[in-house]
């Protein structure tokens, strides 16, 4: 399919700028729009046919960053590209949005991850666009059009937009660490049953680790981490091959540290709903998170005050990869963590 | 408020690009208009765009008088592409189609009626001795039958007695060796509706009739209806998009769309000779109505009848 010249580059840039402004709040992307006065972007003397195809492929383009595998941050953008390339078309009556039939589960899935991280304004613009009646469930995702072509374009989209492909985490979900849990105490249970002592295991019963679901979700984390950190590195590596001085290296690594504990942040807050926590008690975890970092502002800060940690572990597991962070001097090249045997070690 | 903060600040006028845009599409649209400007000297929609705009929104948002006709809110839309059968060289790239939309719960007999094929109104024989008796039987009323072909299943059109099993000869014929075509089987077309088939999309099937004119038939999306949609039951199937083919005109008076064919005409230059109905009688008959020199002429009727 033909496609417009020139809109997949500006989608893409302004779909940068608002990943790089570090936030999903509407009114920053609102400004950039506003910045680039996005909504020009159908004007020029088209007539109504061509107008009509012309919306139709503008829709399309951007539905396509509305779905997995773009990062949270692209979705929400998307989203926001859509709300105003729908309002502010020039068709009468309006074009649609067509999503396929497939990809609703996943974009409700979405809509409660929005409102379950209080993200209140995006689910407002979302349900805006429902009840305008914006949506085409169709059975496939783009409309067929028959054209010979001597090649297919093969639409490569920016690979900064996409999630790392995180295999370890699609694996070990909160589902997944969920049913782990209750395994685990249904386990325990029968072993105080069968053994002696009614309150406890019997010792020789002891066979396997018992924080071993814990320990799984931070190896999983630290994987996270370890990847963001290397996508990072690559990405400075491939600005600093021009730069040769030495003092410039110094900087650089410098802040790479503080990046680092960025990044971290940004991963932790992603990560929830990727690995969330086993039991409702780990709630406030987000609401630590973002009391504690100033810098970042994902979210809005939430009015009601949560009771801290019932449960230490968590918590100090949790402070001790911050302090990790902080003080560890940045190598070049990261290698992959060892994951020793020993509970304790994996915190240093 | 929320809706505010993406209006402009002041009313522009849409069809000016603004100067100083940073956006690429804008950047590109403007030289594209400019050299439009140069080059066209008069910057109009010509007849065909505005006939296919036409086609294409002229049903938008109809309902229906009587409520009754209202088409119920799951029901779902399919788009079909209807390949002509005509065969011209300019066409070996892109195939000349209609676009048909279809209702779920329609049957496959509506969807055949709709289909207007100019093979149907041919009429057969050389009425050269007799023109006047020509416009009788239309191959439509004479041959009945038709097919449509679906995944591995004919459905034939057995509404009136005369017609006639067309699919027999090609499921004997597969049946006959191990061809590997697995099993297909015959059914009547007005029991099923479009909710019971399983479909492919994009995938090409067949509509035949006539015994031998064949049409390829894609289905191009499916989805639910709309509030925007045509909501009149009595309106599907709906033509949206429709293919213009250039008619012949008369070889005399270059006007009129062609109506006879004659061959091995003594008193035309050509063979075949198109004339429209008044030259043709003008120039083959005399006064009374007597054949003028030896030829033989047939009724023509040309694809692009429809437009």
């Amino acid at each position: 399919m033909s496609s417009v010249p020139g809109l997949q580059a500006d989608c893409e840039e302004l779909l940068g700028a608002f990943q790089e402004a570090d936030t999903v709040r509407f009114e920053r992307f609102a400004e950039l729009w506003r910045e680039r006065r996005f909504h020009t972007i159908f004007y020029g003397r088209i007539r109504a046919l061509e107008r009509n195809k012309l919306t139709k492929k503008t829709l399309e383009l951007a539905q396509q960053y509305f779905l997995p595998p773009y990062a949270f941050q692209i979705r929400v953008g998307a989203l926001y590209l859509l709300y105003g390339l729908y309002s502010t078309q020039l068709c009468q009556p309006k074009q649609k949005i067509r999503i396929a039939l497939k990809d609703w589960p996943e974009i409700q899935r979405f809509q409660q991850d929005l409102i379950d991280s209080q993200h209140y304004d995006a689910a407002y613009i979302f349900r805006t666009l429902r009840l305008a009646r914006a949506f085409h469930f169709t059975a496939m995702p783009k409309l067929l059009n028959y054209r010979t072509k001597k090649k297919i374009q093969e639409n490569e989209f920016k690979e900064e937009f996409k999630d790392p492909s995180n295999r370890v985490n699609s694996l070990i979900t909160n589902d997944v660490l969920e049913e782990l849990m209750n395994i685990h105490d249904h386990y325990q249970k029968m072993k105080c049953v069968i053994s002696a002592d009614k309150s406890q295991p019997d010792k020789a019963l002891s066979l396997i680790k018992d924080e071993f679901v814990f320990t799984l979700k931070d190896i999983t984390l630290e994987h996270q981490e370890w990847q963001q950190n290397r996508m990072k590195l690559f990405l400075n590596a491939k600005e600093t091959d021009e730069i040769s001085n030495k003092k410039e290296e110094g900087t650089l690594l410098e802040s790479e540290g503080s990046e680092r504990a960025n990044a971290l942040a940004r991963i932790k807050y992603r990560s929830y709903s990727a690995v969330v926590e086993a039991s409702k008690s780990r709630r406030h975890r987000q609401v630590k998170l973002e009391s504690s970092e100033s810098g970042s502002n994902y979210g809005k800060s939430p009015n009601r005050s949560k009771k801290n940690s019932r449960r230490p572990q968590p918590a100090r597991r949790r402070d001790s990869l911050e302090i990790k962070v902080a003080k560890e001097t940045v190598t070049r090249h990261i290698g992959m963590p060892v994951i020793t045997e020993e509970d304790n070690s994996d915190e240093e | 408020s929320i809706d505010t903060l993406m209006s402009s600040d002041k009313e522009k006028d849409p069809d000016v690009i603004p100067e100083d845009s940073s956006l690429l599409t804008l950047r590109i649209r403007k030289k594209a208009l400019e050299r439009r400007e140069e080059t066209i000297i008069v910057d109009r929609a010509c007849r065909q765009e505005t006939l296919a705009y036409e086609m294409e929104s002229h049903a938008i948002g109809k309902r229906p008088d009587n409520p009754t006709d209202l088409v119920e809110e799951g029901e779902l839309l399919l788009t079909l592409n209807i390949f002509y059968p005509v065969i011209f060289q300019k066409h070996k790239d892109h195939k000349p189609y209609q676009t048909v939309l279809v209702l779920g719960s329609q049957k496959l007999a509506e969807l055949r009626d709709s289909i207007s094929c100019v093979s149907d109104l041919q009429i057969g024989g050389e009425f050269s001795s007799q023109p006047d008796q020509a416009p009788e039987h239309i191959s439509k009323d004479l041959y009945k039958s038709a097919f449509f072909y679906f995944e591995g299943i004919f459905y034939n059109d057995k509404r009136y007695p005369d017609c006639r099993d067309l699919s027999r000869t090609i499921i004997e014929w597969s049946e006959s060796h191990d061809r590997g075509y697995g099993n297909l089987r015959s059914v009547k077309m007005e029991d099923y509706t479009f909710n019971d088939l399983s479909l492919k999309i994009g995938f090409p099937y067949l509509f035949c009739h006539q015994g031998n004119c064949e049409h390829i038939i894609i289905i191009t999306d499916i989805r639910l209806i709309h509030h925007d949609d045509c909501l009149d039951r009595n309106l599907y199937p709906l033509l949206i998009k429709k293919h213009w083919l250039c008619t012949r005109k008369c070889f005399v008076c270059k006007m009129y769309t062609a109506r006879w064919v004659t061959n091995k005409d003594s008193l035309a230059p050509e063979d075949p000779c198109f004339f429209c109905d008044v030259c043709f009688r003008m120039l083959h008959y005399d006064v009374e109505g007597n054949k003028l020199g030896e030829f033989l002429a047939y009724p023509y009727v040309d694809p692009g009848i429809f437009n």
